[in-house]
C-alpha cells in the first residue's frame, strides 16, 4: 500500500491515475474530522450573526465604518501568505528537503505573529475610542469573532511548534504530523477568510 | 522543489490576493461619501469569499486528492454557508431581538 | 489474570437478572462497569431534574424585572426544591465520571501525574458545574414572600455561576487532552483528542454572560448558551461511548497491544 506522501506526489506528477472516489486525506483523518466539526461551530456563530445584523443593519452599518478596512485587509493577506508558506511547507518536507520545510514553517509562525499583534493593536485602538465590546450588537460579534479566532491562532502556534519539532530531528520527521499540522493552520485561515467578509466587507 | 506543484501554490497565493485586493476595492470605493447598505457589494464579498476558501480548501488542504466525500462536504459546506448567509441578508430574516 | 480469562469463557446464563447475577459475581471488570453506568445514570439524571424539573435548562431571561423573577421561582417552586434535593443526594455520583476518566490516562503511556491532576481539578467541578446554582436558587425557592430584591440577587448569582464559570473544566480539559495526545496505547483515537479543543474553547465562549444582560451572549444566549451547550452535549456522548468501548477492550495486561500503525 503506498504512503500517502507517495500518492499524493505521484497524483502531482500525474503518473498514477485516480480511482473514481477514492483519494488521500492530507495528514490524519482525526484532524478532519476536527476541522469540519469547527466548520459547524463557526457556520452557526456565522449565521447568528447575520440574523442579528438583518434585526438592526443600520446600527452594524455605522458601527462597521469604525472599523480599520486596512487593518483587516493587512490581517487577511497576512493569513493568506502563512497558508501558503504552511502548503510549500508541507511540499518541501514531502520531497524530503527539511531544512526548507524548516524555514517554512518558522516564516508561517512569524505571520502568525504577526497577525496576532496587528488583531491586538487593532482592539486596543477600538477600545481608546470607547468601543468595547458591550457598545452595541455589531461589537459584541466583532470582538467575539476576531477573539475567538485569535484564540484558536494561539492553539496553531503549539499545532506549528510541534511542527518545527518534528522537522528538526531526523529521528522524528513524521509526514503525517507535518501534514496534520498544515491542515489546522489552514482551517485557520479560511475562517478568518468568511469573518474578514462578514465582519469588514459587506454592506 | 517541484516546479509544477511550487508554481501551482504561488498561482493560488496571487489569485487569492488579488481576488481579497478586489474585494476590498469593491467594499471601499463607494465609502468615500456614505457608507452605505448595498446588496451588490455584500453578494460580491459573500461569493468571492466562498471562492477563497474553495480555493484554500481545494489546493492548500489538498482536498483535491481526497476522496470524493470529502470534495463533496467540503464543498457543500461552503455553498451552504454562503446561500444560508445570503437567504438571511436577502430576506432580512432576523433574530427576535432579544 | 488467567483466572480472569478462564471466567470469561464459562457459559452464562441467560436471562436479564441471570447475566448481572453473573456480572456480579464473576466479571472482573466488574467495577469499571459499575463506575460506567452509574456515570451515565447521572448524566440521564441531570438532564431530567435540569430541563424538565427544575426548568433551570434552558435558563430563563437575564433581563427580567423583580417582580418577574419573584415570579418565576413561585412557578417553579416545588420543582426547584425537589429537583435540586435530588441533585444534593446524588452529587456523589460525579464521583465515578471522574475515576472512570482517570483511569483512563492510567492505561495511556504517560505519566500517571495526569490522572490524578484530572481528578484532583474535576473533584471540585461539581460545585460551579451545579451544587452553587442548587444551592442558591433552592434558597430562593424556599421562602417565596422573601424580599424581592435577595430573590432577584439569588437568581442572578444561581445562574452566572451555572453558565459562566468554566475555569475548571478548562484546565481539567487541556490535562485530559494532552494526555490523549502523547499517548502511544491509543487509549482514545486522536480525533477525540482534538474534539477537546472544541469543549476547551467553550469555556471562553460562555465569559461573556458576565457583562451581557441579552442577545446572544448572555447566559440564555444562542451563543453563550445554544451554541455552547450542543458542544458539551456531542463531547459528552462522544466520550461516553470512547469510555464504554475503552472498558470492553480492557484486558488487564493480558491482551496484544494496539497496532503501532
Amino acid at each position: 500500500m503506498t504512503s500517502p506522501a507517495a500518492s499524493i506526489s505521484s497524483r502531482e506528477a500525474g503518473t498514477v491515475a485516480r480511482r473514481p472516489g477514492a483519494g488521500v486525506v492530507l495528514g490524519e483523518p482525526d484532524m478532519w474530522a476536527f476541522v469540519l466539526f469547527e466548520c459547524l461551530i463557526f457556520a452557526s456563530y456565522f449565521i447568528i450573526y447575520m440574523l442579528y445584523r438583518m434585526a438592526d443593519p443600520e446600527l452594524f452599518l455605522r458601527s462597521q465604518e469604525h472599523l480599520s478596512q486596512d487593518l483587516g485587509v493587512a490581517n487577511t493577506l497576512i493569513m493568506l501568505t502563512s497558508s501558503w508558506l504552511m502548503a510549500r511547507c508541507v511540499q518541501a518536507a514531502r520531497e524530503k528537503k527539511f531544512e526548507i520545510a524548516s524555514r517554512q514553517v518558522v516564516l508561517t509562525l512569524t505571520c502568525g505573529v504577526a497577525f496576532v499583534a496587528l488583531k491586538v493593536t487593532e482592539w486596543s485602538m477600538k477600545l481608546r475610542e470607547g468601543l468595547g465590546f458591550s457598545t452595541n450588537e455589531f461589537f459584541w460579534f466583532y470582538y467575539f469573532l476576531t477573539g475567538i479566532h485569535v484564540l484558536h491562532v494561539l492553539i496553531g502556534f503549539v499545532v506549528l511548534a510541534v511542527v518545527v519539532h518534528q522537522l528538526r530531528s531526523p529521528e522524528r520527521r513524521s509526514q503525517e504530523i507535518v501534514e496534520t499540522g498544515a491542515t489546522y493552520w489552514h482551517m485557520v485561515d479560511f475562517l478568518w477568510v468568511m469573518i474578514f467578509a462578514l465582519v469588514y466587507v459587506m454592506r | 522543489m517541484g516546479t509544477n506543484v511550487e508554481s501551482r501554490l504561488r498561482a493560488v497565493w496571487l489569485a487569492l490576493v488579488v481576488v481579497t485586493l478586489i474585494s476590498w476595492w469593491i467594499g471601499s470605493s463607494h465609502g468615500h461619501q456614505e457608507f452605505r447598505s448595498s446588496a451588490p457589494i455584500t453578494y460580491a464579498v459573500l461569493l468571492i469569499a466562498a471562492v477563497k476558501m474553495r480555493m484554500i480548501v481545494r489546493h492548500f488542504m489538498e482536498v483535491r486528492h481526497a476522496p470524493d466525500a470529502l470534495r463533496r462536504l467540503t464543498d457543500g459546506w461552503i455553498a451552504l454557508l454562503v446561500i444560508a448567509l445570503l437567504a438571511i441578508y436577502s430576506f432580512k430574516l432576523s433574530m427576535p431581538a432579544v | 489474570m488467567s483466572a480472569a480469562v478462564a471466567d470469561h469463557t464459562r457459559a452464562r446464563p441467560s436471562g436479564f437478572l441471570g447475566r448481572i447475577a453473573w456480572h456480579w459475581r464473576h466479571d472482573p471488570k466488574i467495577e469499571l462497569w459499575i463506575c460506567w453506568w452509574v456515570m451515565v445514570s447521572f448524566y440521564q439524571l441531570f438532564g431530567i431534574v435540569f430541563v424538565l424539573m427544575t426548568r433551570v435548562m434552558p435558563p430563563p431571561r437575564p433581563d427580567w424585572d423583580q417582580a418577574r423573577i419573584v415570579q418565576w421561582f413561585s412557578d417553579n417552586h416545588t420543582g426547584l426544591l425537589v429537583g435540586f434535593g435530588i441533585i444534593f443526594l446524588v452529587a456523589g455520583m460525579t464521583a465515578s465520571s471522574n475515576a472512570i476518566i482517570g483511569y483512563s490516562m492510567r492505561r495511556m503511556s504517560v505519566s500517571r501525574a495526569f490522572a490524578y491532576s484530572y481528578i484532583a481539578i474535576y473533584s471540585l467541578s461539581a460545585i460551579p458545574g451545579m451544587l452553587f446554582a442548587g444551592i442558591l436558587l433552592s434558597v430562593g425557592a424556599m421562602r417565596p414572600d422573601r424580599d424581592p430584591r435577595l430573590l432577584a440577587w439569588l437568581y442572578d448569582a444561581g445562574f452566572l455561576t451555572f453558565v459562566g464559570t468554566m475555569g475548571v473544566f478548562l484546565i481539567g480539559t487541556l490535562v485530559w487532552m494532552i494526555a490523549i495526545l502523547i499517548d502511544k496505547n491509543r487509549v482514545f483515537p486522536r480525533w477525540f483528542g482534538y474534539l477537546n479543543i472544541c469543549n476547551l474553547l467553550t469555556e471562553f465562549v460562555v465569559a461573556p454572560c458576565w457583562i451581557m444582560k441579552t442577545g446572544a451572549f448572555a447566559w440564555n444566549g444562542s451563543i453563550a448558551f445554544w451554541v455552547d451547550t450542543g458542544v458539551f452535549v456531542v463531547y459528552t456522548t462522544a466520550f461516553i461511548v470512547l469510555l464504554r468501548r475503552m472498558v470492553i477492550r480492557e484486558d488487564f495486561g493480558d491482551g496484544p497491544l494496539p497496532d503501532p500503525s
